[in-house]
């Protein structure tokens, strides 16, 4: 399960983790054994605390072994228990990866692979490293690094090249807009333009959505990867000039999990 | 020249609250949690305090283990 996957760097963030379902101990427990998982799974069979949150979905027929669900998030809280952030879907199917929670409210480091020198900057891309299931969603990122007196523009600019970051479209995926941070305004003296620039570091983020396996399977590679392609588009100036606008080519590989379609035993069902 | 000023880039999704109309999504930003008291797949009674970390938790519902 994924989450197991990211609970060091949850806990790294001094982060508790627990998990709430309807089943009954005897299933989380075969859960647990099955995908070897560490953090606390809780049961909660007579959907007590779940009615108790609020979400308990009641469009469910009641005479199903259905009725008693939640409808399926994830709470952030603090250190006192108070909500911080909440992610709620729609689709069940679709779910957020811890990393990818991580990534974007905290700002955790990424594990980044090796920076790649581009014409006036580095970059460095990183997001998809925990093998994934289908439908889920994910955060990658691209971080920018340029040097001194050197800047970058920022979406919306007019009369410059502003930065671009995009995904090639492919039946496999979804994707959000992309992410781009809060930009500084550069006063440009010379010729009495105030211009939303970027300088130093920034990072970028863009969350996509994994489609179902019918969509994935046909583009995976030898190893279960998903290739995905991008480009960084910008043009960076110094004091003196503005340079030739660049495209960087950027890749991510994103292994792919097939659906977890295992059942607990039997005799451990809800019936 | 017109003066290009930076047009504000909406900070898309880093405070989370995901609502979407139709699904009721319990307590909201800023609201505390009801406590619990359930056990965990070892039958160990665990409660919202004993799950907290230092800095506060990530708090999964899902909808089955099973199916």
């Amino acid at each position: 399960m994924e989450l197991e996957q990211s609970l060091d760097r949850v806990k790294a963030q001094g982060l508790g983790l627990g998990a709430i379902s309807y089943d009954s101990v005897g299933v989380l427990k075969a859960f647990a054994e099955r995908e070897h998982i560490t953090y606390p799974l809780l049961s909660d069979p007579d959907s007590k605390v779940i009615r108790s949150y609020g979400i308990l979905n009641e469009t469910v027929d009641q005479s199903t072994p259905f009725f008693g669900i939640p409808y399926p998030g994830i709470y952030v809280v603090d250190a006192r228990g108070v909500v911080t952030a909440k992610y709620f879907e729609d689709d069940y199917r679709v779910r957020d990866t811890a990393a990818s929670i991580l990534l974007r409210q905290f700002g955790l480091e990424p594990i980044s692979r090796a920076p790649v020198q581009a014409k006036h900057l580095t970059l460095a891309t990183a997001g998809g490293e925990e093998p994934a299931r289908p439908q889920q969603r994910i955060t990658l990122s691209v971080d920018i690094s340029l040097p001194d007196r050197v800047h970058v523009y920022a979406p919306g600019v007019t009369g410059y090249i502003p930065i671009s970051l995009s995904l090639k479209p492919s039946p496999a995926f979804q994707a959000d807009p992309v992410w781009y941070p809060q930009s500084r305004s550069m006063r440009l003296e010379v010729i009495h333009e105030t211009v939303p620039v970027y300088e130093g570091h920034f990072r970028m983020l863009a969350t996509i959505t994994l489609g179902g396996p019918q969509a994935l399977q046909p583009l995976l590679d030898a190893e279960h990867n998903l290739p995905i392609e991008g480009e960084f588009r910008y043009q960076a100036c110094d004091d003196h000039e503005c340079f030739v606008p660049e495209t960087v080519p950027l890749k991510w590989a994103i292994r792919v999990l097939p659906f977890d379609r295992t059942r607990a035993p039997e005799s451990l069902r809800r019936k | 020249m017109n003066l290009p000023w930076p047009r504000v880039f909406p900070a898309l999704l880093l405070t989370g609250a995901l609502a979407a109309a139709a699904v009721p999504t319990g307590p909201k930003a800023g609201q505390a949690v009801p406590d619990f008291r359930l056990a965990d797949q070892d039958g160990t009674v665990r409660t919202l305090r004993s799950i907290l970390g230092p800095k506060g938790a990530l708090l999964v519902f899902f909808r089955s283990a099973d199916w």
